[in-house]
Formats: C-alpha cells, structure tokens, sequence
C-alpha cells in the first residue's frame, strides 16, 4: 500500500515537474523570441540597457500605472537608459514577433541588446528597477 | 474589443478555488481517492449552480477575514470564469465517472487534465475556459456575448484595476 502512495507521489511529482519545465521553456521562448527581434527594433544598439513597452490606446493601467512609472524611471536614470514605446495597435506585426499577449507588457534588454526580463502587466517602477540593476 | 460593461471580479477568490482543486485532486491521485475526485466535482458543481467558485467560501470565511489573502479585484467579466468552472466540473464529474467504473487511466487522466487547466489559470494567469468561451462568443453561439477586457488577449489575466 505505501509502495503505491509512493510510487504515485513520484509519479505526481514528476507530471508537476514537467508541467514547471514547460512553462519555464514557454517563458524562455519568449525572450529567445525578444532577443532575436531586439536588432530588428534598433537600427544601431543603444548601449545602454532597454526597456521595450507595448501598450494599446484604450489600455487603461497602461496610462495610469505604467507609463508614469515608466516616466519616473527615465527621469531617474536620464540617458542611461532607452524607452521605446510601442502600440500594438499600430504595430500589430511588432506584438506577434515579440509573442505580446496582453498590455502593458515590457521587455528588458541590457546594453548588449540581449533580452533579460519579461514582464507581462503591469510593472511598477521598484521591480523594473530592481530588474534594471542586474543587468 | 469592444466597449464593454466589466464588473469587479475578486481573483483571489477564484485562485483559492483553482488551489484547492489542484491541491484536493492531486492527494486524490497520490492517495487513489476516487471519492475526493467526486467531492471536488460536486464542489465545483454546486459552486456551477450558484454561480460562485466552488470553494470560494474558504476564501471569503477563513482565508480573506483572517489576512492570509488579499483581495485582487480587477475589472473582468465573471461569466468566462464560471463557464471555465463549469468546464471543470464536466471533467472531473467524466473523471470520477471513469474512475467509479474500473477505467483508472482514463479517470486520472481526465483529473490531470483538470490541475494541469487549473495550474496554467492559478500560476500563468491563462484562463483555458475562458478563452474558449471568448471563441464562442466571437462565433456569435448563443449565451456567449461578452468580449475580453480591452488590451487583454482572450483568457488572460486583466493584470491592473481601471481604477487603480
């Protein structure tokens, strides 16, 4: 009998495994997918880190949330740091390379164009600079 | 995307029910219980009926007057949500069905199938049934009317309040 509770235990725990390696190698893609756009979306690399925002104009937390936190950011760190904005409705082709989902989603890229983060919603300004500084 | 009339959903109500369905079916699994798959069903069943989630009660009587969870009200429809419950409740109800009649491997896998959905909606945020009641709503079937959230593609989480 605890043989069977055990041999399903690790059975379980081996699904649940599997279940977090996939999400973990969806997530990865996804920045693959990023890094491989990020030269694409920059005619000369910035050298300096990136964030790369895509919003839509009726996305509400986008105005009230992100994009002042995406202010503050820029006015703290000042020409360290590259914001591109871009709107998904404008540049739908832009979204499906990125594999963007929802809105507000941004992208972290360090100075060498290599994308790091992913953040899908909202960020606010202590977890992308929390972000920023280990790049 | 259309102009829409959301309305306050509490998803950590709806998180509570998807971890106690994950968390119940996965000791019925380690444990061979076919009756806790079956409670779980007949929870989410009763949960279909009132049109709550079916251990939404935990939440609102020990979870949220205690502290342990916070409420994560966003501006969502609630009607995805509870097809989503009732998509549940149809697989494990198959589920314990087939575990009931001697089919094990058909019986588990249908519960699996259950906290895999469950899992993706509790920890990535992507509501399944949701999305395919999004489609059905697209294709203009009957009792299917609402859109997704501006900017949101269909079944995933809103991640902020419009009033934040």
């Amino acid at each position: 009998m605890s043989t069977e509770i055990l041999l399903r235990l690790v059975l379980a725990i081996v699904i649940v495994g599997f279940g977090i390696f996939a999400y973990w190698c969806v997530n990865q893609r996804l920045l693959l997918k990023a890094q491989n756009n990020a030269l694409s979306l920059f005619s000369k690399l910035p050298d300096k880190p990136a964030i790369v925002y895509f919003t839509t104009p009726d996305c509400v937390p986008c105005k009230t949330i992100q994009r002042p936190a995406l202010n503050k950011l820029s006015n703290l760190m000042g020409d360290k740091l590259e914001v591109v904005e871009i709107d998904a409705t404008q540049r739908p082709d832009l979204a499906k390379q990125w594999g963007v989902m929802s809105v507000p989603t941004t992208f972290l890229l360090d100075a060498r164009g290599n994308a790091r983060f992913v953040n899908n919603g909202v960020a606010r300004m202590e977890k992308l600079m929390e972000q920023l500084q280990t790049l | 995307m259309t102009s829409q009339n959301l309305q306050k959903v509490d998803h950590s109500i709806l998180k509570t029910n998807q971890l106690f369905i994950i968390g119940l079916s996965v000791l019925a699994f380690i444990f061979d219980q076919k009756y806790l798959v079956a409670f779980v069903a007949l929870v989410m069943g009763i949960g279909s009926i009132l049109k709550t989630p079916g251990f939404g009660i935990i939440y609102k009587s020990i979870l949220k007057p205690s502290g342990w969870m916070k409420p994560d009200v966003l501006d969502d429809n609630p009607e995805p949500h509870r097809f989503s419950q009732i998509v549940g409740f149809v697989f494990l109800t198959a589920g314990s069905t087939a575990l009931f009649l001697g089919s094990s491997v058909l019986g588990w896998i249908l519960t699996w199938i259950v906290i895999a959905l469950a899992s993706l909606n509790a920890f990535g945020g992507f509501c399944v049934g949701c999305m395919v009641y999004y489609w059905l709503a697209r294709l203009n079937v009957p009792g299917f009317g609402k859109q997704p959230p501006a900017g949101i593609f269909p079944g995933m989480k809103p991640k902020a309040s419009a009033n934040v």
